[in-house]
């Protein structure tokens, strides 16, 4: 029984790996201050919410209860936001910091189990961001003395970001110990991180994904089915959010009501708790069956699949390839490119990334045939006819009245519903779906004519349905940009950041310090060949736009003056390329200079993929709060223009993410002036900091370099 | 003549620690120079000084009439450093190294190729041109160190601890190759702690110990001045104890120690004839087996010079 005891007792409270880890934490200067800014930033926002929660003299029980809950969702995000940023940074480490600091062998020489080893590593490596979670209960509590937030919700609110930690931990722990963790595998565990939570969220956009739309208005959407798999889904569900909210699980179908599916449909933020935690156990557990038995293993499970997949072959000679006169430019993009992996996952990234644009252009293209359709050309005013065309028979040919009832129904932007809007048949242009068709013989009408004439008393017309609306197709295409944006930001981060960090590990940058080189080259070398390696990538974006700005140009030019409606703006053609550069430049030169001050590939890594996805996050939530403020109007898009993602917005699909700037047609030529104005300005002003950045880089090069030399 | 290499009072810190002191050194063309001395002795903060890295805290330091730190740009191309560490490129082959590197000291087109045709004939890697540099063994990466140091033809070769680890057959192929660059008339400095190796290999020497130089001249006269008496060593078919008694009472001889199974004896300095040993030893009845004069080499100099300190 006391062998029990000890060994539970080693394994978790007096594990020395574990108990390393928490005492020097606590004495960290770093993590202090990080703990410091992570609580002021938290005392910030409630001060700052309540402060702006307006009259402080006289307000209601209920408006407090109304400021606290609302109070409560953004600490619950910021939080939330924070684990997932942190989370990685902390455990990625565990991929490769053993092996870089050769303990790992030693550890496995030791008689410590491989339970404890397995446990204390993963729970050394979340214990900071446990801290951080700890030290902000005081201050969600606040959130309580107002009410209007349920105990259970502030729980489930901890649950979800301790939970996230936890997967992500246990995730980089099983990379480690499986060995198909290299420094480079640091930046596929970020890249995944980063898409599952930028896909699945935009995923959840999209109707497909939501069964339980309420029918009598569509915005209530309610949870869908990637909510409980999401953790910000998640926490969305925990807030009350009328259009958010779960289906209890009594009004599920019976045949969604089965164990667990009933369960992650009705209650997703439980189930995401207890899924990450069983899914954590999933990943640790084999890792601490084979600890040793894969530490024994010589080859590594990457290598073995890359051969398998016949992607590397192994060999251990290759035909030299011609160097060119700068070496270092030469050296990042080609190496960088060549390696194996990174010529498939580069090469299936570009032509995915095409495939899938000419997918949704085709799909955009393809008309779902209706039963019946009118066309420009249909209505005779003179004869007061109407030639109704049928998919599978012969046209009609009705007549019409001067109060023959046409009605046109219009999809809403945002798709919210139908407006309907009655109109006459000569205001009708290019081809239109007849929804509905109530007609009338002359006899019934008691009309006199010569002969049988069917009269028609009243129509419904509509835009011909195709197989990806136009509100879906532009909603795919800035989904489709904005993920291959932030795959491209992440590449180009990891790529920079690495730059010279991989030199000073590999001992190769005092070699070339050694030669003329300058620094002046040696960085100019370095940005240039990112740019290379960086610029086919950028160009798959900017394709996808091309294409559907070609498709549409035709689609214009062939429209011989009926209605024709953009899908997307040709001039985001103009402004997506040099946003997209000058972005991935800033990232590289904000990468390069991490990299020049840190001593590691891991500490770079980490530190400019967190400021890069930071500073997208922060620039990101003050852009679309600007351009979808009521009062900022076209200033709101100045602002906005800042922001590259919230660019990327405005240019590809402004009608959902400025809904009140772009509702008012009458403004639609002066917002795009505005929006092209101010994207070129905002590429104009990262290119002014890029230049400084640079420009200091050069300047300090050798002193950095200098001190860090031992 | 003018020095290759000219440091005064030079003196690196980090911090309170003080790496190299008031380090004062010349070698000239063609030298040869073997930099010895304890771990943390400074030699590699020296190396590192020379190679343009280092900045030193104050003092001179001159390379072919170029100060160090001032006109690094000029030096640069007159160098080649081969560290204690070979620095290796991922999924690169030996002649893609060579010509990366040929191509950062500026040397392009056909001339390139050619060039690393030729260091790869010198150094003996010809047939591994195709060969992944990570996967070369460890001597095999220093003579492609070398190779890379050759490409552009420098004055001065900066070689710091390049027979570490190697087993004897590469540290032997080293040696030669070495001696051939000595041979085109290159200026070497080369640090080690295999000693008899730098006896073989260099004409000067300069001791090193918690950043002060202890020595520096030609190892002849090192192990002149590390010779502190005439020591012989003496054995005898049986008494070797009471022999050893025997020699002790002689005035001409400070002491005498047995040790090793041979009597080590000290002669008084001054005293030049040590003929008087064998009579006296022959005289007494016992039998002489062996009697040689200690040989004092650079490893018995260092032992004797250094006190064994580390910073």
């Amino acid at each position: 029984m006391l062998g029990i005891t000890d060994y539970l007792w080693r394994l978790l409270p007096g594990n020395p790996i574990l108990l390393r880890v928490v005492e020097a934490g606590g004495k960290r200067r770093r993590d202090l201050l990080i703990r410091c800014g992570y609580l002021g930033l938290l005392v910030f926002i409630v001060l700052f919410s309540l402060l702006s929660s307006g009259d402080q003299t006289g307000q209601s029980l209920s408006k407090l209860a109304a400021t606290s809950a609302s109070l409560f969702q953004r600490l619950s995000f910021l939080q939330l936001a924070l684990v997932a940023l942190l989370s990685p940074i902390f455990t990625a480490g565990a991929i490769t910091q053993e092996k870089d600091n050769q303990t790992y062998d030693i550890l496995l020489a030791t008689p410590l189990t491989n339970g404890q080893i397995v446990l204390g590593s993963l729970l050394s490596r979340i214990f900071f961001v446990a801290a951080l979670l700890i030290s902000g209960v005081p201050i969600f509590s606040i959130t309580q003395v107002f009410g209007g937030v349920a105990i259970r919700s502030i729980v489930l609110s901890f649950l979800i970001a301790a939970a996230t930690a936890f997967v992500t931990g246990a995730l980089a722990m099983a990379i480690a110990v499986f060995k198909v963790g290299t420094r480079r595998t640091i930046f596929s565990f970020y890249l995944f991180i980063v898409l599952y939570l930028v896909g699945i969220y935009l995923l959840d956009q999209l109707d497909y994904f939501h069964p339980f739309i309420d029918s009598k208005d569509i915005s209530h959407r309610g949870t869908g089915w990637l909510t409980g798999i999401h953790p910000f889904l998640a926490l969305r569900s925990v807030f009350n959010d009328k259009t958010y909210l779960p289906p209890s699980f009594g009004d599920l179908p019976e045949n969604l009501k089965w164990w667990p599916l009933g369960f992650y449909l009705s209650s997703p933020a439980s189930f995401y708790v207890s899924f990450m935690f069983f899914l954590s156990f999933v990943l640790v557990a084999p890792s601490i069956v084979l600890l040793r038995k894969l530490a024994q293993s010589t080859g590594t499970v990457k290598t073995w699949i890359l051969q398998k997949l016949r992607i590397s072959k192994g060999n251990s000679t290759r035909k030299p390839r011609g160097v060119w006169n700068n070496p270092i430019a030469w050296r990042e993009a080609k190496t960088k490119a060549s390696a194996a992996r990174a010529s498939v996952t580069r090469y299936g990234f570009m032509t995915g990334g095409i495939i899938g644009a000419i997918i949704l252009v085709v799909l955009h293209a393809t008309e779902i045939a209706p039963a019946q359709y009118i066309s420009s050309g249909s209505y005779d005013a003179k004869a007061n006819t109407l030639i109704v065309y049928g998919s599978s028979k012969p046209p009609v040919v009705y007549n019409v009245r001067p109060e023959t009832k046409v009605v046109y129904a219009k999809d809403r932007p945002d798709k919210t519903g139908v407006d309907n809007v009655e109109t006459s048949l000569g205001s009708l242009t290019g081809r239109l779906a007849v929804e509905t068709l109530v007609t009338a013989t002359n006899d019934a009408l008691g009309l006199r004519a010569v002969g049988k004439r069917t009269f028609i008393s009243g129509i419904t017309v509509r835009n011909i349905s195709r197989r990806l609306d136009t509100l879906d197709a532009r909603q795919w295409l800035l989904g489709a940009v904005v993920l291959e944006f932030s795959v491209i930001l992440l590449i180009v981060t990891n790529a920079a950041a690495s730059a010279v960090t991989r030199e000073k590990e590999d001992g190769t940058l005092d070699l070339l310090l050694t030669t003329p080189i300058t620094s002046r080259y040696y960085i100019w070398g370095k940005l240039n060949g990112l740019v290379g390696f960086v610029l086919p990538l950028v160009a798959v974006p900017v394709i996808s736009v091309l294409i559907f700005v070609i498709v549409d140009i035709f689609r214009m030019l062939s429209s011989h003056g009926d209605a024709f409606a953009w899908v997307v703006f040709p001039e985001a053609i103009l402004v997506m390329p040099g946003t997209l550069v000058i972005v991935a430049a800033f990232a590289s030169i904000l990468g390069m200079q991490m990299s020049l001050r840190c001593r590691t590939t891991v500490m770079a890594v980490m530190s400019s993929i967190g400021i890069v996805v930071g500073a997208c996050f922060g620039l990101g939530f003050c852009g679309f709060n600007a351009v979808s403020s009521h009062q900022l109007e076209a200033m709101g898009l100045v602002f906005g223009s800042f922001s590259p993602f919230t660019l990327m917005t405005v240019l590809l699909n402004p009608w959902k993410y400025a809904t009140d700037i772009y509702a008012d047609g009458a403004n639609e030529l002066r917002n795009r002036v505005v929006v092209f104005a101010f994207g070129w300005g905002a590429v104009a002003a990262y290119a002014g900091i890029v230049w400084a950045m640079y420009k200091s880089m050069v300047k300090n090069f050798d002193m950095t370099i200098r001190k860090q030399s031992r | 003549m003018t020095p290759v290499v000219k440091t005064v009072n030079l003196t690196k810190r980090y911090g309170t620690l003080v790496a190299l002191s008031n380090l004062n050194l010349e070698i000239l063309p063609g030298d040869c120079f073997g930099f010895i001395g304890p771990n943390g002795a400074g030699k590699t903060t020296t190396m590192k000084i020379l190679a343009t890295l280092l900045q030193p805290t104050w003092g001179e330091a001159r390379i072919c009439d170029y100060v160090v730190g001032y006109q690094s740009r000029q030096i640069r191309p007159l160098i080649g450093y081969v560290p204690d560490y070979f620095g290796a490129y991922e999924d690169m082959v030996v002649q893609e190294y060579l010509e990366f590197f040929a191509a950062a000291y500026n040397i392009n087109g056909s001339n390139r190729v050619k060039l690393v045709g030729d260091v790869l004939e010198l150094t003996d890697l010809a047939y591994k041109r195709d060969a992944f540099v990570d996967g070369l063994s460890r001597g095999m990466k220093q003579r492609l160190s070398i190779a890379r140091v050759l490409l552009h033809d420098p004055k001065l070769l900066l070689l710091d601890e390049p027979a570490g680890n190697l087993d004897p057959r590469a540290r032997i192929e080293l040696r030669e190759l070495l001696k051939t660059l000595r041979g085109m008339g290159k200026t070497i400095i080369i640090s080690s702690h295999i000693l008899p190796e730098l006896q073989d290999l260099c004409n000067t020497v300069g001791i090193i110990e918690r950043g002060e130089l202890i020595y520096s001249g030609p190892w002849t006269d090192i192990v002149k001045k590390a010779k502190t008496g005439t020591i012989l060593h003496v054995t005898v078919a049986d008494q070797q104890v009471q022999a050893g008694a025997l020699l002790a009472q002689d005035p001409s001889i400070e002491s005498v120690n047995s040790s090793n199974g041979f009597l080590e004896i000290l002669i008084k300095p001054g005293v030049e004839d040590y003929s008087f040993v064998p009579a006296r030893l022959i005289q007494a009845g016992y039998r002489l087996t062996m009697m040689r004069e200690e040989e004092v080499n650079l490893e018995t100099a260092f032992m004797r010079l250094t006190k064994g300190l580390v910073q």
